[in-house]
């Protein structure tokens, strides 16, 4: 062969090699520092006392002693079971709306169906509270029932979890196969029987998985027990007034533990449900299609815009409410609780941290998590590390937000650690709700990485191209909508989330989903359904521009996504 | 490097290696997963500019050894050395080999140029030499004009040839195909195939090319290596391969093969029913069970049915000849002969007629009982 004028190569094998592993090492070490030293100095402190020292269990048996206590427990199993039948079955039907019938409007009702996503946990208890309350227009409803304990809870709760659930079943029932229900038909099945013979065995898995997913969410949320759950209280209140209320960090860190175990378990429990769903589906399904049958469709259909009627009535009411003077005595319009003037909380300043700290996790966030993911997927070697990185990926759909923000006080906060500068900063916001929210992003890249040829990397090793060229010239841009899934999803919930923040905060930077909690403990009930009204807005928009980006950005890709 | 810049090669039986330095030397590679052994001490020699197929039934270890040989997997035991330099231990970045897949694995976001040129780019070579170097790649691939298209908007053959001169561009002394053909339709692969082949030979590029297809590996390659259960059955040209396979499973994997339960004898003999054929030279002892194996095409046909004898059970017609099944007379086995069409009207071959059989000795092969079969 002649003489070779593409011989200099540009990046020698072993500085490879070595970048991969530092940035291996880094990524490890991120959820080390992140997750599990927090969750260590949570468990140490279950088991001392106010002055440090062991003293084994005694705090659990001081805190089984204590009834006031113990009874949060049956109260968080009550309000998540209802709430997880009440949810999954709503979802379910509407689900089966959706994939199974023809009815209209299936786009619209998607579109709102997805609103609740976007708005704080704390939102609809406080429309709730307007809508039910003592002052509410539907009180006689609940027929002398107060709104204010496991009622306002399970409702609460219900609305900003049906979205969760109604995904997730959809995505279930949308895996059909035609043949099953064509050789049903053929041998003259009842409808019922088909029902109960093929389509809920098709989607037991993605059904057990929709149950856990929900009745973690209940067992684990804080914003809308905080608000509407009066004198009820649950293991989520109850680690926040102990800490808050009562500067008892290690009865918060025995509640925290005791919190943990029903979302492990849940948490268990689902792995061992993805590992058994292998493909059940073959490549050859051919996806069943709803022939139109009017008495069914308009059930559906009416089914489900009540349920958006329900959405759009109870984010209408938290609007209304923050644009009238004085509900129910003055309901003249005006715009002062947006002002957000001498009262607790930070106003617009939280806001606009809110923002801040909602950006930072969206690009750093996606990044770290989609590379993260890349390692474990696409690399070579280092096996361990990368199975540990990716165990590690996992946990934190099992680490309440509660439970997560408590640890970090227990570990950021202890004298002498070297990483104690963090504390008090935006910093330690973004990789809270970074390590908070980093599993579901964890799989969606997963997912997405599967997708991909396996062998883009061996090519690009075979041209002596560096590993970081192959990623940034094709693993990101083939990977885009999901990259850009990720980072909508982190923004979203750095936006709503209150549970792990709420320790975290200082003076400067206060958040808006924490301000709302502020002022609604302070009685400024219109402000804080505006600075909800805020968040939900923000969420919203950044959706809409999401959804037009990623148009866009499809639009561009058709070029080479479609022969052309 | 010598290079035969000649138009492609024709015939490939006679194909001897271009050069008596080794390119590669592969001694006792062992690869195992668990307990499972992929590869049991692989020795093998492949030459400068000689064109190589590993070939053999899925999970005999092949594609693992090209993988091995890349530097994507990483062997147990054993050295690898390419060149006169030790690559055992080297990451595939530092190895110098160009590789084609069997998804070929087209980069989806970029152009078929930007494709070609993805290993040339990193070399920071100037831009018109990148243009001219794709161009040259493109010609050589017949795809010029192609260069702003996606791969997706080209068909299954074009994307392989894509996928080919992507791995040719940045000149790579080795290059190795996986199954590149396997996921093309009949007709294009026969295309392919030649074209291919044709483009090793002018390149004189080194060439291991994995597959199961035993046409092309026979059509393809200038030495072949037969795998199976992880070890090599023989190496050897195609004729050499067809014609004295080295073991009973090499004789039946490649082309069709009649196995006869026979009892071994002295002077070169076997004991089919109470026949005695002559066959190859053995070394079986007298009185040995042995199996007995002749191809189809080799099996003579006559009126005549004195000594081995037949009643003919089915006939395939195959177009050139037709194939004969045979039930043989004095021993209850099933023989298959190929009978070229202008010879069937001569013996008026018809079904349940008895037909004489005549076994070449030449052709006739002894094989231990019971061996392994495909």
């Amino acid at each position: 062969m002649r003489a070779s004028i593409f011989s200099a190569p540009a990046a020698t094998p072993s500085l490879e090699a070595l970048i991969r592993l530092i940035v291996l090492l880094a990524a490890v070490a991120l959820l080390v520092f992140g997750l599990l030293f927090p969750l260590f100095a949570m468990l140490v402190k279950s088991l001392q006392d106010r002055s440090g020292d062991f003293i084994g269990l005694a705090n659990f048996v001081q805190y089984f002693q204590t009834p006031a206590l113990v009874n949060s427990i049956a109260n968080s199993l009550r309000v998540a079971f209802t709430t997880t039948v009440v949810v999954a079955g709503l979802a379910f039907l509407c689900a089966y709306g959706i994939t199974r019938t023809c009815m209209p409007g299936k786009r619209l009702f998607r579109m709102l169906a997805i609103l609740p996503i976007l708005a704080p946990s704390l939102l609809p208890a406080i429309s709730l509270v307007y809508l039910f309350g003592n002052q509410g227009v539907l009180r006689d409803v609940l027929a002398g029932h107060s709104i204010y304990g496991s009622i306002g809870i399970v409702m609460g709760m219900s609305f900003w979890i049906f979205p969760h659930a109604l995904m997730l079943l959809t995505t279930a029932l949308t895996n059909s196969d035609a043949r099953l229900y064509e050789a049903a038909e053929a041998l003259g099945t009842p409808k019922w029987r088909t029902f109960l013979t093929i389509t809920l065995p098709g989607v037991r898995y993605g059904l057990i998985s929709c149950l856990f997913v929900v009745f973690t969410l209940a067992i684990t949320d804080f914003g809308v027990p905080k608000i509407i759950g009066g004198q009820f209280s649950v293991l989520a209140t109850d680690v926040y007034r102990q800490v808050v209320g009562q500067q008892n960090f290690q009865m918060g860190a025995v509640v925290s533990v005791i919190l943990l175990m029903p979302a492990v378990l849940s948490f268990i429990v689902d792995r061992w449900i993805q590992k058994r769903q292998v493909a059940q589906l073959s490549a050859r399904a051919v996806p069943w299609q709803p022939t139109p049958s009017p008495l069914r469709d308009w059930t559906f259909a009416l089914l489900c815009y009540s349920v958006a009627g329900i959405i759009l009535l109870v984010i209408g009411t938290a609007v209304y409410a923050s644009l009238i003077q004085f509900w129910p005595y003055n309901l003249s319009f005006t715009l002062q609780h947006y002002t957000f003037q001498g009262l607790a909380g930070g106003g617009w300043g939280a806001w606009f941290n809110s923002l801040k700290l909602a950006f930072s996790v969206a690009l750093v966030g996606t990044l770290v998590i989609f590379f993260n993911a890349w390692l474990i997927e696409k690399s070579e070697g280092y096996r361990p590390l990368r199975q540990g990185l990716h165990f590690m990926a996992m946990l934190p759909m099992a680490v309440p937000g509660m439970v997560l923000g408590l640890a970090y006080i227990f570990f950021f906060n202890q004298a002498g650690n070297p990483l104690n500068w963090l504390y008090g900063t935006m910093a330690i916001l973004v990789l809270n709700t970074l390590v908070h929210f980093y599993t579901v992003c964890h799989l969606t890249s997963v997912t997405a990485l599967k997708q991909l040829d396996p062998e883009f990397e061996a090519v690009g090793a075979s041209l002596k191209v560096p590993f970081w060229t192959t990623f940034s010239r094709v693993t990101l841009p083939v990977s885009l909508p999901a990259v850009l899934d990720i980072s909508v999803y982190l923004f979203v919930n750095a936006m709503t989330t209150v549970s792990a923040v709420v320790f975290l905060y200082n003076s400067d930077t206060r958040l808006a989903s924490v301000a709302v909690l502020h002022l609604d403990e302070a009685g400024y009930f219109a402000s804080a359904a505006a600075m909800a009204v805020l968040i939900f807005l923000t969420s919203l928009v950044v959706k809409l521009l999401h959804t037009a980006l990623t148009h866009v950005l499809l639009n561009n890709a058709q070029r080479w996504r479609q022969a052309g | 490097m010598q290079t035969t810049l000649t138009s492609p090669l024709t015939a490939h039986s006679a194909a001897k290696p271009l050069s008596p330095s080794a390119h590669l030397s592969i001694d006792g590679v062992t690869k195992r997963f668990g307990s499972f052994t992929a590869l049991d001490n692989i020795a093998l020699q492949i030459q400068e500019g000689e064109f190589v197929c590993f070939l053999g039934p899925s999970g005999c270890g092949k594609t693992t050894l090209l993988r091995t040989i890349a530097g994507l997997a990483q062997q147990t035991a054993g050295s690898l050395i390419q060149r006169g330099k030790d690559i055992s231990m080297l990451p595939p970045q530092a190895r110098d080999f160009g590789i084609v897949f069997q998804s070929y694995a087209l980069f989806p976001n970029l152009t078929v140029f930007d494709n070609v040129a993805y290993g040339l780019r990193n070399r920071r070579s100037d831009r018109a030499m990148i243009d001219a170097r794709v161009a040259e790649l493109l010609a050589l691939v017949d795809l010029s004009g192609s260069e702003h298209k996606y791969p997706a908007a080209l068909s299954g053959g074009q994307q392989q040839r894509v996928a080919l001169a992507r791995a040719l561009a940045t000149e790579p002394g080795l290059l190795l195909l996986d199954e590149p053909l396997s996921a093309l339709d009949a007709r294009v692969r026969g295309h392919l195939r030649h074209q291919i082949k044709a483009l090793q030979a002018r390149l004189g590029v080194t060439t291991i090319m994995v597959t199961h297809d035993q046409e092309e590996a026979l059509t393809m390659a200038d030495r072949i290596v037969v795998m199976n259960h992880g070890v090599i059955e023989q190496v050897g040209t195609p004729a050499e391969i067809y014609h004295q396979p080295a073991s009973a499973f090499v004789a039946s994997f490649i082309g069709t093969m009649n196995f006869l339960e026979v009892t071994a004898q002295a002077n070169n003999h076997a004991l089919l029913g109470t026949i005695s054929c002559p066959c190859l030279p053995h070394v079986y002892p007298q009185g040995q069970a042995a199996q007995l194996a002749i191809r189809p095409e080799s099996v003579a046909l006559s009126a005549s049915t004195t000594g081995l004898s037949g009643d003919v059970m089915g006939i395939e017609f195959l177009g050139a000849f037709q194939r004969v099944s045979l039930s043989l007379n004095n021993t209850e086995q099933w023989l298959l002969a190929d009978v070229p069409s202008r010879d069937s009207a001569t013996l008026g071959l018809r079904l349940g007629q008895t037909l004489g059989i005549h076994l070449p000795a030449d052709a006739a092969r002894l094989y231990p009982a019971g061996s392994n079969q495909s």
